[in-house]
């Protein structure tokens, strides 16, 4: 007779394993929360939430720290690359699912892929030798001179064109994220049910018009949850932007100044914190980052998951 | 059954038509037929016969998916509707769809059958107002939605939804209108309200219907093509295809034998 309690022992283990390496990302979340929560105490201590929060001061002699400066420059940057790689980013999700002939298809998602693949150093590589020299030699002085006489749109392009800059730093970050976006776009069109689409075909609707009555409509949602992943990753990245931003801790109404974003700051800095405030100082900013990107990503997941819910029934 | 004279003009005729789907599946096999103008044709067949690929063909449906290839011609007033140079946007306006099931897009009752209309460049709010109602008197709708017109759609029962697409089909004033499948997610209640549409159109409409059900085709249409494996086994007036077919397959499928 088969026995009816199971004991077969194979499973067990098996069950184990995978339990134990899921679990273990659990601990890993708990431990690097643990670690910045404790070697931020010191920071936490002494300069409180608020303080913390809205200080512009950075100033390792005097001691003093804040990370308004730090936040500014990342929400600019990533805000920023994102106005800039949105609608390409639609743009290309749209032609890929549905006007690309099929045999571009492939090749296209092919490229989309490979830009995603591209380490980020060699964006700030390629940021820093190719595309700060065209931003100051030739798109910034432009947009200065088309900005000039517009009020309050030229307070953003006041200064000397160096290339490395607020705008530089977005430019590549924007284009880091297009394919991130683009692809997310690309599932959310995909998920448009056919005969949805069918019926407006079926009353005479151009492809123009389907795609924006029906594919868009229906899309909206995971396209803006797609959205929040990018920026979650655009708040994280800092070698593409260390590069081309400078280390600057002041905040600055003009997209041509140098700029700090707190990734940025963090690369610089460990290595001269020669005190025990400025070093717990960069953990705290470190907190606050992962703070903030974890709200970015439960934010992506949310919208995500309401869009998977009300269109695969 | 007394034939009418007009029921003797061929608004469609099908000469020799073959369908691949991408990748060389040949699904329809030489068909030829003429749909006639005011009948109810319809097409009944086993599953996978073919019988929905060949509705798709005369709106050209297939045309949305690649690699599907159309071969020999189908005639719609005078000119061959699987040309290269068939203007698909006013071909679909001219042969209408009803699917399966009651797609009603997420807006208004109203904006869903003004959508059609500003599609053809309708904007004048009278004039779309004048279309909207007349389409829903024409779908039997009217007397249900007059209240709510502006309220969504989804509102609508399933039946109400598939007369509501009617509406929307009709109210681009289309000259056939194909129907895949119109009650098979339907009630019997709302089922027999359609079946009882489509008996009314078809004084200004020819009318193709796909069906699972023979007792509807029995009921409803004019003319019926059994279809088998992607080939037209017999096409004849319903009443010779029901009571005396000439194939023996034919026999055997509407006695119940298989399918």
């Amino acid at each position: 007779m088969l026995p009816l309690l199971k004991k077969n022992p194979v499973d067990l283990v098996f069950s184990s394993i995978t339990a134990i390496a899921s679990f273990s990302v659990i601990l890993f979340i708990i431990g690097i929360l643990y670690v910045l929560i404790s070697e931020s105490s010191l920071a936490i201590g002494k300069f409180g939430v608020i303080k913390f929060l809205t200080s512009t001061d950075w100033d390792p002699v005097k001691e003093s720290f804040g990370a308004l400066t730090n936040i500014y420059g990342t929400v600019v940057t990533t805000f920023l690359s994102l106005v800039l790689a949105i609608p390409v980013a639609i743009g290309i999700a749209i032609f890929v699912t549905e006007i690309s002939p099929n045999f571009l298809k492939g090749p296209i998602g092919a490229a989309i892929e490979l830009l995603a693949a591209i380490p980020s150093i060699i964006y700030g590589m390629w940021g820093l030798f190719t595309l700060s020299p065209i931003m100051s030699a030739y798109i910034e002085p432009f947009l200065k001179k088309i900005t000039a006489n517009i009020p309050f749109v030229s307070i953003l392009f006041q200064g000397t064109p160096m290339g490395i800059d607020i705008l530089t730093a977005s430019v590549i970050l924007s284009i880091m994220i297009i394919p991130f976006t683009a692809s997310i776009a690309r599932d959310s069109f995909n998920l448009t049910p056919a005969v949805v689409k069918e019926s407006a075909y079926a009353i005479g609707a151009t492809k123009w018009e389907v795609i924006k009555n029906v594919v868009i409509p229906y899309s909206k949602l995971g396209v803006f949850g797609g959205i929040v992943l990018s920026l979650g990753r655009a708040l994280g990245e800092t070698m593409a932007v260390a590069f081309v931003l400078g280390n600057n801790h002041r905040i600055t109404t003009s997209l041509l100044d140098a700029a700090a974003t707190i990734t940025v700051t963090l690369a610089n800095e460990f290595a001269e914190a020669d005190n025990d405030v400025y070093l717990s100082s960069l953990f705290y900013l470190a907190l606050v980052l992962f703070v903030m990107s974890f709200i970015t990503l439960a934010i992506a997941k949310f919208f995500l998951l309401k869009a998977e819910r009300k269109y695969s029934r | 059954m007394e034939v009418q004279v007009v029921a003797d003009t061929t608004e469609i005729e099908v000469k020799g038509l073959d369908f691949y789907y991408s990748g060389d599946i040949h699904a329809l096999k030489n068909i030829s037929l003429s749909i006639k103008k005011n009948n109810v044709t319809a097409l009944i067949g086993p599953s996978g016969c073919g019988k929905t690929t060949l509705l798709r063909c005369f709106n050209r449906m297939h045309d949305l998916y690649p690699h599907n290839k159309y071969a020999g011609e189908i005639i719609f007033q005078g000119s061959n509707l699987l040309s290269r140079e068939t203007d698909l946007i006013n071909l679909r306006s001219r042969i209408g769809m009803v699917f399966q099931k009651p797609i009603p897009f997420p807006m208004t009752i109203f904006d869903n059958i003004a959508y059609g209309l500003k599609l053809r460049g309708i904007s004048k709010k009278s004039e779309l107002a004048e279309k909207v109602e007349k389409a829903l008197h024409h779908a039997a709708l009217w007397d249900e939605v007059k209240d709510k017109i502006h309220a969504s759609a989804y509102e609508l029962s399933g039946g109400q939804q598939q007369r509501l697409v009617i509406a929307r089909a009709l109210a681009v004033e289309p000259e056939v209108l194909l129907f895949d499948e119109p009650t098979s997610a339907l009630d019997p209640i709302s089922t027999a309200k359609i079946e009882e549409l489509a008996g009314i159109l078809k004084n200004d409409i020819t009318i193709i219907i796909v069906t699972h059900n023979m007792q509807q085709a029995a009921r409803i249409s004019d003319w019926t093509g059994f279809m088998m494996l992607g080939e037209l086994i017999e096409f004849d007036k319903t009443d010779k295809i029901f009571t005396a077919p000439s194939e023996k397959l034919t026999e055997e499928y509407i006695t119940g034998r298989f399918g």
